[in-house]
């Protein structure tokens, strides 16, 4: 069996996110993909599973030109997915949720033939050696881990039933996995190839990739860059090329004013715990850019959420200027100076349907407080128009709806909000995210003007050439731990990614 | 050099105006000696002072995004309250005041249920709805409160106005007006204000922007027992009739009244002056339709048509449709040949 794909390419509003991607799947064979965040791996899947209409994309199946228009035609070609994000319905039962994307047994026509459905669900759960769910639990019930295995397993379902092998498309199955379920994972990934499956896997995890995987591709900013034996290549091979050669319009790493030791830290924060975030430690001084690195889903927006009290803490310690507090909640944060851009700006930040100067004031609201209640309209707009013009905001006045305005402008408003109070901490998550190359040399003064102001800054961001320009050090985490903390002095990106990529030496 | 016309946003904004305009000429023409006179509006105003006040503080419940059902019941119980004072010899104030109380402690009830422990505003408010009826049911074993019990000063207020000269401004009318004006100060110039419509706006935005939530729903809820209390005690008032049922019509029609104001926001939020047009076009469809002696049935269909007539139009444009075909060619090509 052999499937090609080829002229792959997708752009989201005018900016590509894959580019003339080629590759080649063979029956017997796992392929591992890897690159960045962003390289385009989960742009090619969705192409695949007939999730997003591609710009082009030529697929040939066994020698013959396929088409897939929808995720009903990749599944009669034989492809199975798992994807990323959990496809589990919460009301329904553990055996019903692996039918969610597959055709129920029937009787009659329009009845569900109940027993035949517990028999292929109890098939699909045994090949992946899973015997601990209950198939008649409610979904809900399950634990992350186990609701990650269902939607796993549903990929299996009917398989012993297909003549032909099938193809695998897997995006970071074992993201959510412990090491027991991975392995079992493995296993079944070696089974399947066996019996002649193509198997494409996406993974962050690169020893998994040498344990899973014959040949492997690395995709950089959207395109292919290379495609070769597993057996021929190293880790720190694969991470050079992952990394490729940074291009950037940053600024010159800003200079940290080196205060005297027996000052309090602007932020201690000493073993901090919550749902997804174990004993985080570390230190801020004021007038210092300290970056946070992470591949996705180790934990970076939730440190900072913890950090503003919109997660709840379970233990720890959190002290800004020497002072602690206890059970912070977003008002008190705001109050105490900690601003905070959330990463997704859109739905977490901004209210889109108001003017600019009312998402401005959003939290500083008390500052323009007369006569009890009332709001000093007259001084809330004066300060909105000042602080459009430090944030250098593009837009008709104040009054404009943050709904028009551009991403870069959008975020600039984000900043206005920030800068408002003088803030004593700003926490940015993905700042530059969907902003246009103006607008981010814009925000990068931003940030490195609040640093001069002696705000402590805490820096999420993906884009690893900007954390290493704007930031004096960097905490890399792992998992939902802080696993180190790196001087940019002492780094590459190189070096930055394998911090990142756990167990890249193996 | 031509402007398309933006047809949408047009519609949007002055849809329902234009309509409410077109029913008051439709009246005028039908009934020119009676609709378009004075007394007749005075009679107007009068008639919808009651709905004012529970679609005005509604409108502040809308703005964050929640509804309450328990509006007409609670008014009810209210005037069944007050009436039960009456009868064990409670005088005017001591009667007011604890159906005003009444009014806050129904509407903390839902701020509680709905704010505090997390249930939906639509099923919190369907339950206080029942419990509240059944309050007033069980209060009054079913009957209605009227007669020699209620103070003459209690019932004749409802009945009384404000002469100024020529002009005579029904009491209750100025009670809505009041209630008006607050509703749009509250909504328009407080810090409370903003940070409701925040809420209503992006409430993640609004948590993560440091405002904080649970106590914000809390207060809405308040200010519409409140509205709900001050509207039965006029009911009461007015009718001098205490009816363990004689809110009921007031909800639905309230939250007609506010999405009828909400079509005429561009960005379809709850505004007390849309209500303000929403309640007034319910009330002069009332009016107008009963002086042509049209069966009140026949004029709850045609409100319940206005109301879709109205939403859909302004749904439409909110979500970016084009106006149908021929519509557009007419305004369209016009304006670029011009």
């Amino acid at each position: 069996m052999h499937m090609q794909i080829r002229r792959a390419s997708k752009a989201y509003a005018g900016t590509p996110a894959l580019v003339d991607a080629a590759l080649d799947l063979h029956g017997g064979e796992a392929l591992g993909l890897v690159g960045e965040n962003g390289a385009g791996k989960s742009t090619l899947i969705k192409l695949l599973a007939g999730l997003e209409a591609p710009d082009s994309l030529d697929v040939c199946l066994n020698g013959a030109r396929v088409t897939i228009p929808d995720s009903a035609a990749a599944r009669r070609l034989g492809l199975r997915f798992i994807h990323q994000e959990l496809a589990i319905v919460p009301a329904l039962n553990v055996a019903e949720n692996l039918f969610v994307n597959n055709p129920l047994p029937r009787i009659g026509g329009a009845f569900v033939h109940r027993a035949a459905l517990y028999r292929l669900a109890r098939a699909a759960m045994r090949r992946l050696g899973i015997d601990h769910i209950d198939l008649r639990q409610r979904a809900s019930l399950l634990s992350p881990g186990d609701a990650m295995l269902v939607n796993i397993a549903s990929a299996f379902i009917g398989a012993d039933d297909h003549q032909q092998p099938l193809i695998y498309i897997m995006d970071e199955p074992t993201a959510a996995l412990n090491q027991a379920e991975a392995e079992r994972l493995y296993a079944v990934i070696d089974r399947l190839r066996a019996r002649g499956c193509a198997l494409l896997v996406v993974t962050h995890r690169l020893h998994e990739l040498f344990r899973i995987a014959q040949r492997v591709t690395v995709m950089r900013d959207g395109r292919v860059v290379n495609t070769r034996q597993i057996a021929t290549t190293s880790a720190a091979e694969l991470i050079h090329e992952m990394t490729g050669l940074s291009a950037a319009c940053l600024p010159a790493a800003a200079e940290v004013s080196s205060e005297p030791a027996d000052v309090p830290p602007r932020l201690r924060v000493r073993h901090l715990q919550t749902d997804s975030l174990f004993a985080a430690s570390f230190d801020l001084r004021a007038g210092e850019i300290v970056g946070v690195a992470g591949l996705a889903g180790a934990g970076r927006s939730q440190l900072l959420q913890a950090l503003m009290g919109i997660d709840k803490l379970q233990a720890g310690r959190i002290e800004l200027d020497g002072e602690a507090f206890r059970n912070p909640a977003p008002a008190e944060s705001w109050k105490r100076g900690i601003a905070y851009l959330p990463e997704e700006r859109r739905s977490q930040g901004l209210l889109l349907g108001e003017r600019i100067s009312h998402n401005m004031t959003l939290p500083h609201l008390d500052r323009f407080r007369r006569w009890l209640a009332l709001i000093n309209r007259g001084a809330e707009d004066r300060r909105s128009q000042q602080l459009s013009r430090s944030v250098q905001l593009r837009a008709t006045g104040i009054g404009q709806r943050l709904r028009e305005l551009s991403g870069g402008n959008q975020q600039k408003v984000m900043f206005a909000r920030a800068i408002l109070a003088k803030p004593r901490l700003v926490l940015l998550d993905e700042p530059t995210r969907g902003v246009d190359v103006g607008a981010k040399r814009d925000i990068y003064r931003l940030i490195s003007e609040l640093a001069a102001d002696g705000a402590g800054i805490l820096l999420v961001s993906s884009e690893l050439d900007e954390l290493l320009a704007l930031c004096a050090s960097i905490l890399i985490m792992r998992e939902g731990r802080l696993v180190g903390e790196a001087a940019t002095a002492d780094l590459d990106e190189r070096a930055l990614l394998s911090l990142m990529f756990a167990g890249a030496g193996s | 050099m031509s402007q398309r016309p933006h047809l949408p946003s047009f519609l949007r904004r002055y849809g329902t105006l234009i309509g409410f305009l077109a029913i008051v000429v439709f009246f005028w023409t039908q009934r020119p000696a009676t609709f378009m006179t004075l007394p007749n509006w005075v009679n107007i105003t009068r008639q919808m002072s009651i709905l004012g006040v529970v679609a005005f503080t509604m409108t502040i419940v809308m703005v964050t995004g929640d509804f309450d059902l328990s509006v007409g019941a609670l008014a009810s119980l209210v005037g069944i309250v007050a009436g039960s004072a009456f009868q064990n010899g409670a005088g005017v104030g001591q009667a007011v005041a604890l159906a005003l109380l009444v009014g806050v402690a129904g509407g903390a009830l839902n701020g509680l249920l709905v704010a505090g422990l997390g249930i939906s505003a639509f099923v919190a408010s369907l339950g206080t709805l029942t419990v509240f009826r059944g309050l007033a049911l069980y209060t009054s074993g079913g009957a209605s409160i009227y007669g020699r019990v209620i103070p003459t000063e209690f019932s004749s207020f409802g009945r009384g106005a404000l002469v100024i000269g020529e002009i005579t401004i029904p009491n209750l009318t100025l009670l809505a007006a009041l209630a008006l004006a607050l509703v749009f100060v509250i909504l328009r110039f407080t810090i409370a204000g903003r940070r409701l419509y925040a809420i209503g706006g992006n409430r993640e935005a609004a948590r993560f922007g440091g405002i904080r939530i649970a106590r914000l729903r809390m207060l809405s809820f308040v200010i519409s027992g409140l509205g709900a209390a001050v509207a039965g005690l006029m009911l009461f008032s007015r009718l001098a009739t205490a009816h363990p049922t004689q809110g009921e019509g007031l909800m639905l029609q309230a939250i007609a009244a506010v999405f009828l104001g909400m079509t005429m926001n561009e960005e379809a939020q709850p505004n007390v002056l849309g209500t303000l047009v929403g309640v007034l076009i319910l009330g002069v469809l009332a009016n107008g339709l009963t002086q042509m002696q049209i069966d009140t049935y026949i004029q709850q269909i045609l409100t319940g048509v206005i109301i879709i007539l109205a939403v859909t139009l302004s749904s439409l444009s909110q979500r970016g449709l084009r106006a149908p075909q021929w519509l557009r060619r007419l305004l369209g090509e016009r304006s670029e040949s011009a």
